[in-house]
This record gives structure tokens, C-alpha cells and sequence, in this order.
């Protein structure tokens, strides 16, 4: 690799999102040209080039089939996923821009979307193809994040937005309304159409060392963290985030959680 | 998550496949009524083809072996590796269900 750090900062924070282009697979393209052209960016067909670009999940590619599967699109120069809230016009999906851009990788999906997404193991993914090569993560230390960032999404989606208890006790009984509540809530259109937007960031912390902050949102009733239990089968999984993140902030009384991860 | 049973002379033993998260719920639930149903006394999950497993998925291994006390069977995690046995140590599983290599 040519150059030192400041060439390795540079790489780091390349594809944080001043967008250019807008890819929509979902869209035909007489509506993609007019929607780009009415966001000052150009339409893309496919997620060529080194340019940051926004893609829109619509239509068929929802609920996890389709092109979010496509492994391409988790990588740069892809810097945002986001599935427009229905009837969003080009004033509403600017202003969703807006909030992508400055981070290097920027998801506002739907429930029902990223619960089919296994997004902990995507963002890992992400997160590696962003990293300069000498920051790899590897072995027990990749492991780890996937774990918590799964975590952590899970959470939003399960106990957040789509308001499920953790299982408490261990007994089947126990597994049988887990299973229920869940599948009930995702059923429902208005919990399924609540949002997650998970954000992350690459930047430079000391010693040269990347800092990734990845920080989850979702629109449920928030939770208070308290002292942790071992008693039920599933917890939020926040004991295991804890011993895995080396920052953990919960704000938004529990709606926002923001992991540091130092490299 | 996938899952095959072999019946053996002593033993079934149950092999997962993939990833095993907080949304293999039904699969869970069903695996856990075929282990009771069998009539083996010995009851081993095989962990060797697991790749990842989430706190839910800890919690779901623990309703099993719960489920498999109250039927009087002996239940067993066998072969972790990577992911799934670094979690099961971090959680003192270990304590709980016996694991063997």
C-alpha cells in the first residue's frame, strides 16, 4: 500500500456518503431518472464505480428477497439502503438523505425488511469490506462484533419495535408464546412498517487506530436498562454486547443504542 | 438453522446446521417435541455444523435440556467449534449441560 497514515485515513473514510448517484433496482426507469434528477444525483443501473451511492429498496426486493441478498450491494460504493416509507416524495427521501450522509454505511429499513436480512452478519460484512487492509478483523475479535452487532439489531427489531418479551422462563410453554408473540406482531402492518436505521462510522482514533461506532435506532418503547438476570433464556443479550463493545451508550430512553468498537 | 436426527442403538443424536438465532423459534419448538417423542434415553445435539448461535439460541438450548429433564432424558451438547463454542464458554454453559468434544 502506497503511503502512510494519512493515505489509510483518506481510505477510511472514503465512502462516507456525499452521494452522487442513486441505484434503484426496484424502480422503472422512467421514475428513477425523474426521481434522480429532481435529487440532483445521477441514475445508477448497477453499483459500479467508486462514487458514494444511495440505493432504495422498493417493490420486489423487499422482505429480504431479491437484491438486498446480493452480496454487491453491501459493499462500497453502496453507502445507504433505504426503503422509503410509503408515499415519501423527493422532499422526504432528501431529508432521509441527509441523515445518510456523513456515515460510511447508513440502513433505514423497514421491520418486516431487515427481519429477513440477517443484518449482524451483512454489517459485519460491510464493515470488513471498509476497513484498510491492516485493520482486518479476524478470528475470535470478528466473532465477537458479529455477535454484538446481531445483538444489537435483534434487539431493536424484537424487543423494540416489535415489542416481544424476552423468553423468561425455561420451558417450552415459555418458547411456544415467544414464537407466537413474534410472528403475531410481524403480521401486524403498522409493527411491521416501524423503522430501524442502523449507522456506522470508520474514524481515526488515537494512535492511528480506527474507532467503528455503529449506532441502532428503532421506534418501539424503549426499555430501561436494568441489573442483568441469568435467569431467563433470552435477555436482551446486553451482557454479552457489554463484554464485547469497548463503548456501549443507550439513549433515547433505550430506542438508541451506540456500540464503539476499537480496532 | 437445519437439523437432522439419527437414531442409533444408545443415543440420538441431532445435528444443527448454519446459524441458530433468535428466529429458529418453530424449529426449535419442533426439534424439542421429536426429542421427546424418540424413545432413546441419551439425547445428543451435535453442534459440529452450527456456525453461529445468538443469545436467543443459547436460551433455546436451554429450554431443550430443560424439556428433556422434565422427560427424564439425558441431554448432551457434543462438538461445538468457532462462534458457538467460544459463546458457550463465555456463557458457562459448560455448568449447566455437559459438552463434549
Amino acid at each position: 500500500m502506497i503511503g502512510g497514515t494519512t493515505q489509510e485515513t483518506s481510505q477510511a473514510t472514503a465512502y462516507r456518503a456525499r452521494f452522487t448517484r442513486l441505484l434503484a433496482p426496484g424502480l422503472p426507469a422512467d421514475r428513477l431518472d425523474r426521481l434522480a434528477w429532481e435529487l440532483g444525483l445521477a441514475p445508477a443501473t448497477d453499483p459500479a464505480g467508486s462514487e458514494p451511492l444511495a440505493a432504495l429498496v422498493t417493490g420486489s426486493e423487499r422482505n429480504g428477497a431479491g437484491l438486498m441478498d446480493a452480496d454487491a450491494l453491501w459493499l462500497p460504493p453502496v453507502a445507504a439502503w433505504i426503503e422509503p416509507p410509503s408515499r415519501t416524495d423527493a422532499s422526504g427521501l432528501a431529508r432521509l438523505l441527509a441523515d445518510a450522509a456523513g456515515n460510511d454505511l447508513y440502513l433505514n429499513l423497514t421491520t418486516a425488511t431487515a427481519h429477513g436480512l440477517q443484518p449482524g452478519r451483512r454489517l459485519l460484512a460491510a464493515l470488513s469490506a471498509r476497513l484498510a487492509p491492516g485493520w482486518a478483523l479476524e478470528g475470535d475479535r470478528r466473532d465477537d462484533v458479529e455477535l454484538a452487532l446481531h445483538e444489537a439489531v435483534s434487539n431493536a427489531l424484537v424487543h423494540g419495535n416489535l415489542g416481544v418479551t424476552a423468553m423468561k422462563e425455561l420451558n417450552a410453554r415459555e418458547l411456544d408464546r415467544f414464537s407466537r408473540d413474534l410472528n403475531d406482531r410481524l403480521a401486524d402492518p403498522v409493527l411491521a412498517a416501524r423503522r430501524v436505521v442502523i449507522a456506522l462510522r470508520i474514524d481515526p482514533a488515537e494512535n492511528g487506530r480506527p474507532l467503528v461506532t455503529v449506532e441502532i435506532t428503532d421506534e418501539g418503547t424503549g426499555f430501561s436498562p436494568g441489573p442483568r438476570s441469568s435467569s431467563g433464556a433470552s435477555g436482551r443479550g446486553l451482557g454479552l454486547i457489554g463484554e464485547i463493545a469497548d463503548g456501549l451508550e443507550i439513549e433515547d430512553g433505550g430506542r438508541r443504542i451506540r456500540l464503539g468498537f476499537r480496532l | 438453522m437445519d437439523y437432522g436426527i439419527e437414531v442409533r442403538d444408545q443415543e440420538a443424536v441431532i445435528r444443527l446446521r448454519g446459524r441458530l438465532t433468535f428466529n429458529d423459534h418453530a424449529k426449535l419448538r419442533a426439534l424439542i417435541g421429536e426429542m421427546g417423542q424418540n424413545k432413546l434415553r441419551r439425547q445428543v445435539l451435535d453442534l459440529s455444523s452450527l456456525e453461529f448461535v445468538d443469545s436467543a439460541g443459547i436460551g433455546m438450548l436451554l429450554i431443550a435440556r430443560e424439556e428433556m429433564e422434565r422427560a427424564s432424558k439425558q441431554f448432551v451438547l457434543r462438538g461445538a467449534a468457532g462462534q458457538v463454542k467460544r459463546v458457550l464458554t463465555v456463557a458457562q454453559i459448560a455448568k449447566i449441560v455437559p459438552i463434549e468434544d
